[in-house]
């Protein structure tokens, strides 16, 4: 079938890749900046600063190394993002946070998902009915007594404060659960008459079939957490124990902002994300179900 | 009927996880807020309690006695030594009438002043060691901080509060121009990338790009963008626009943050457009066509209502997270005249400590947003969603 070049389909082009352009500048503005050099040697000899605000900004790829802002790229910033500042600490306690919470949920959403799915036990319909209620209430409202539970156990600072109470959520809860529903019982009851019981059931025959829920669960939680904020705010103070989230605010003084590191910390951490994203696209753009993790 | 019990078992065990969980970081912590908002909670006269002092130093100074120059006698020091006095003296904050009636019935001062007498005493100590060791009875009131009950005062205090009504009307406004501004320009991206468009697969992943980067990475490069010279003003500047100081300005700051906002998530939301246009039968806009339905009113009066569930999903995601919006406020916004409320309830939780009346103002806030999403509800008269 042709395609035929009706007026309305060239409106939807131009919106569409300018869009798209628009979408993108920002973060190749933010790769320019990070391969800037601060400084450089001219040909005179001379060390010259580089002025990174300066119109046009002089690319050049036909020189190398290739120009940004007329200085020669370099990709050093990178290298002292870590000399800098402790950013492998930051990306270790990042992983750690993320990597940590998102086995949380995959285990006990996965299991309480399952248990209002399926199983039968008094009180059911009153809890579930209390947890969607829940899910109304902002942080905002909870977050002074969690932080000050965290204070009375001396958890402020530490790898268990961080995680504790972000390991199961109702988000996830209600994922597993519309999915648990969603899959036939058939396989479950021949497992039954076989003799398996409850836990077998469950091991042996649901979770094997439910790894593209399981999938879904675990990369929303792991980008969600990894792009936190606010709790690693309240219950980090140590730089030692910062995420990277916390870590970027660094490169900012009153007096001066370091730019081309920030810029370069800002891509490390957003990159690994770009990568998780594109290879695991179809999660996210294709399964309307699972929106609703950041607002 | 063994069976049944089994797997009620079960089922306990496998939610036990989840319940105690959203039982101690949700439900309890709703409650404690409640009671939080009657009372004077404050987060730096909790730490006092563990206080650090030198007893020696303090009681020479308290008593006006050098040790290494005179011994006076137990008896003198014992007319001259008043607990509660002391205490007030030293540590600088008031008792309540239950400690000072615990310090003059309970508190062994002759055996603290024996101690200091014998120079046991010339070493750092906790304030609640402290007391654990010279009181009789009682010394509970003096480890754990309680804070007073004092009513309605949070809420009346919040009322007069000007700062309070500056963040409310800031998010206010924030979530009236975000909400619509990005529900509309996702809706128009996915109606074009509807039109049997080569790359739809790109455009879609390009336009989901913001959206899963962090707030904090965001707000680093809009901070760029966004100066004097950044790149934004340099192409404001092509159509002779003279540059702003963005986000240094209390007139452009929010306007600046909101842009970056509906950068952020129009390109979400438009995918959630999309697969609800990708959903709607041909058959039916082919109808529309025959019926002569064309361009605005097709859209209005066929594509819309179709995509009622979409939307409401859209619009209730938008209020919700446009009003609780946190993090770009925190890097960006400088000037007070420009916090939202959840900046607000932050500053006076964790900055000035006042966690009573930071709760106090969160559950005003609490009851705003549900009342808010509830009329939107009603208006859009909306199927539910679980």
């Amino acid at each position: 079938m042709r395609r035929r070049w009706t007026p309305s389909r060239i409106i939807a082009y131009i919106l569409l890749v300018g869009y798209a352009v628009l979408s993108l500048v920002p973060f190749v503005w933010a790769f320019l900046v990070s391969v800037t050099p601060m400084s450089y040697v001219n040909e005179k000899g001379e060390r010259v600063g580089v002025d990174i605000m300066q119109w046009p900004p002089r690319i050049s790829i036909f020189k190398w190394p290739p120009r940004v802002f007329g200085a020669p790229g370099t990709l050093s910033n990178y290298v002292k993002v870590f000399q800098v500042v402790p950013f492998a600490r930051w990306t270790l306690n990042t992983i750690l946070y993320a990597g940590l919470t998102t086995l949380g949920h995959l285990l006990f959403d996965t299991l309480g998902g399952y248990a209002f799915a399926r199983l039968r036990f008094p009180g059911k319909n009153l809890i579930f009915t209390l947890f969607l209620a829940t899910m109304m209430i902002p942080m905002h409202v909870t977050v002074i007594p969690v932080y000050n539970l965290m204070v009375k156990y001396n958890l402020v600072n530490t790898y268990l404060g961080l995680f504790l109470p972000k390991l199961t959520g109702v988000f996830g809860l209600f994922l597993m659960r519309q999915f648990f529903l969603s899959i036939p019982t058939e396989l479950e009851e021949a497992a039954m008459i076989d003799g398996a019981g409850f836990i077998r059931r469950f091991f042996q025959i649901v979770l094997p079939v439910s790894k593209p829920a399981l999938a879904a669960l675990a990369i929303y939680t792991f980008l969600g957490t990894w792009n936190d904020f606010f709790w690693p705010l309240l219950i980090t103070s140590d730089k030692s124990m910062f995420t990277l989230t916390m870590g970027l605010n660094f490169f900012r003084t009153s007096y001066y902002t370091f730019w081309q590191l920030m810029m370069s910390a800002t891509l490390l951490m957003t990159v690994p994300m770009l990568i998780v994203f594109l290879s695991f696209q179809r999660y996210f753009v294709e399964s309307g179900a699972i929106t609703g993790m950041k607002g | 009927m063994r069976r049944r019990v089994r797997e009620a078992l079960v089922g306990y065990l496998f939610s036990a996880p989840i319940i105690i969980a959203i039982l101690a970081f949700t439900i309890v912590p709703v409650f404690q807020a409640l009671y939080y908002s009657f009372t004077d909670y404050d987060a730096l006269l909790q730490q006092k309690y563990n206080y650090i002092f030198n007893p020696e130093f303090s009681l020479q100074d308290y008593l006006v006695v050098l040790l290494d120059e005179e011994k006076p006698s137990l008896q003198e020091l014992l007319e001259r030594f008043d607990p509660v006095d002391f205490i007030e003296y030293t540590f600088g904050f008031e008792l309540d009438n239950k400690q000072k009636e615990i310090l003059k019935n309970y508190f062994l001062s002759e055996k603290l002043l024996k101690d200091f007498l014998d120079r046991k005493l010339n070493k750092d100590m906790r304030l609640k060691d402290f007391m654990a060791r010279y009181l009789k009875t009682g010394k509970r009131y003096f480890t754990v901080y309680r804070p007073h009950i004092i009513g309605f005062e949070n809420f009346k205090k919040l009322f007069k509060d000007r700062y309070f009504w500056i963040a409310l009307k800031n998010s206010a406004v924030f979530s009236l121009v975000v909400t619509p501004i990005q529900t509309f320009l996702a809706l128009i991206l996915a109606i074009a990338a509807n039109q049997k468009i080569r790359g739809v697969k790109f455009f879609k992943t390009t336009f989901f790009i913001p959206s899963i980067t962090s707030s904090a990475a965001i707000s680093m490069i809009f901070l760029l963008l966004y100066t004097k010279p950044g790149l934004i003003n340099r192409l404001l500047g092509v159509f002779g626009v003279p540059p702003v100081d963005w986000l240094g300005n209390t007139k452009t700051a929010l306007p600046a943050i909101m842009a970056m906002n509906i950068w952020t998530t129009a390109g979400y939301f438009m995918v959630t457009f999309l697969a609800g246009l990708q959903n709607i039968p041909s058959s039916i806009i082919e109808a529309s066509e025959i019926d002569g339905a064309k361009g605005w009113t097709r859209f209005w009066k066929i594509i819309l209502p179709l995509l009622k569930p979409q939307i409401i999903f859209v619009v209730t995601l938008g209020i919700i997270g446009t009003l609780q919006v946190f993090d770009q406020i925190y890097f960006l916004i400088r000037s007070q005249e420009n916090i939202t409320v959840s900046m607000y309830i932050y500053q006076n939780a964790f900055s000035y400590g006042k966690m009573g009346y930071a709760s106090a103002i969160a559950l005003i806030f609490f009851l705003i947003i549900f009342t808010v999403t509830f009329i939107q509800r009603k208006i859009m008269k909306e199927e539910r969603f679980w």
